[in-house]
């Protein structure tokens, strides 16, 4: 049988319209595209669902209300005082990252968040964020947040250093989080599906496991766009109220 | 029903009140759920927090070894290092969301209480 298994082919970026600007590539690629498709999809339901805002919501009015409510509680438990000027910041960052997580599993679609670089860059902008905030807040004292209180001062040359090093991983925590998730599950998912191209008539074993595991990455992928938005507000709840 | 309010909307919220204490009734479940996710996004968390801070300490110890010709120390050094820095990540997610940061003592983190949560509904900024 001559059935070639290729998992990671999902992953491939292509070029669909061809930009170079002064030797660098700016093509507009598929995940570019997908990035489009979520946020106009983002916009579409925030704008026009609210837009015929009735007192009692009809359906598109009610998943935007819930989509709103659910990340305004996630910021006040977890940011707590002043976390509202921060709110669509994390709306942003939890809706975007939620419909690209959803819209890669649809069938023949693109997963974004499967890219590090995208992650990554997500990741980036929330540390940067962060760090800036904590700055402005708190100036010098900022740094504070690496000398744990009530220690004698020979361990702090070595727990500085290691609150320094938990402090500068958080980007690579972060992003990797997403991407490795997202990654291994659709990898798992299109290697089952390779499995039953090529078993013949046991084919209804790896589709079975399949269906589980498509029923696996909507959970991973609701979850993961959660944990990296509640990550985002712990980090944030901290940069503002240090000690 | 003589005490029926007039007003649609208070019969509506009256209804929405009924068929929710209904649902909990029905299954009880349903209110474990959120603390059930909460616990599901924890576990998925932390899962990863060792890893990635063993692996980018050790990177970091082998690129400083090449800038500075310390080989194997600064490998060896930061290993430990960043496994105690994963460590401490992961105890920290696993020690309570509400009180993860900067060994702050149990209590000092009431800016985070739930009474924050009214402060949705004032306009403070």
């Amino acid at each position: 049988m001559a059935i070639e298994l290729h998992p990671l082919e999902q992953f491939a970026i292509e070029r669909i319209i061809p930009i170079h600007i002064g030797g660098l590539d700016l093509s507009y690629t598929n995940a570019a595209l997908m990035m489009t498709i979520a946020i106009v999809l983002v916009t579409a339901l925030t704008v026009i669902a609210t837009r015929a805002a009735a007192l009692v919501p009809g359906r598109w009015q009610s998943v935007a209300e819930m989509l709103y409510e659910f990340v305004g509680d996630m910021v006040d438990t977890n940011i707590g005082h002043g976390g509202r000027q921060f709110f669509p910041f994390i709306f942003t960052l939890f809706t975007f990252i939620l419909f690209a997580n959803l819209l890669g599993m649809i069938p023949y679609s693109y997963t974004t968040t499967s890219q590090i670089i995208v992650t990554f860059a997500l990741a980036a902008v929330v540390f940067i964020l962060v760090t800036t905030v904590g700055i402005i807040r708190h100036g010098f004292h900022f740094l504070s947040l690496f000398v744990p209180s009530g220690v004698p001062k020979v361990l702090l040359l070595l727990l500085v250093p290691i609150e320094l090093l938990s402090y500068f991983i958080r980007p690579f925590t972060l992003s990797i989080r997403l991407f490795a998730n997202m990654l291994a599950g659709h990898t798992m998912l299109a290697i089952f599906g390779g499995f039953a191209a090529s078993v013949g008539f046991l084919a209804f074993f790896p589709t079975a496991i399949d269906v589980l595991l498509v029923g696996l990455e909507f959970l991973v992928a609701v979850l993961q766009a959660y944990v990296f938005a509640i990550l985002t507000c712990l980090y944030l709840g901290e940069a503002l109220h240090l000690h | 029903m003589s005490d029926e309010p007039p007003d649609p909307l208070a019969r509506l919220g009256e209804r929405i009140d009924k068929a929710r204490a209904e649902r909990v009734q029905r299954e009880p479940s349903a209110v474990d759920r959120s603390t059930m996710q909460q616990g599901l996004g924890l576990g998925l968390r932390i899962g990863i927090e060792l890893v990635v801070a063993i692996g980018i300490a050790t990177g970091l110890g082998w690129a400083l070894d090449r800038w500075f010709g310390t080989r194997p120390w600064g490998m060896v050094v930061l290993f430990f290092l960043g496994v105690a820095a994963g460590m401490l990540n992961v105890y920290r997610a696993v020690a309570g969301i509400s009180a993860p940061v900067g060994y702050r003592r149990p209590g000092d983190g009431a800016s985070r209480s739930p009474t924050a949560k009214d402060e949705w509904d004032d306009d403070e900024n």
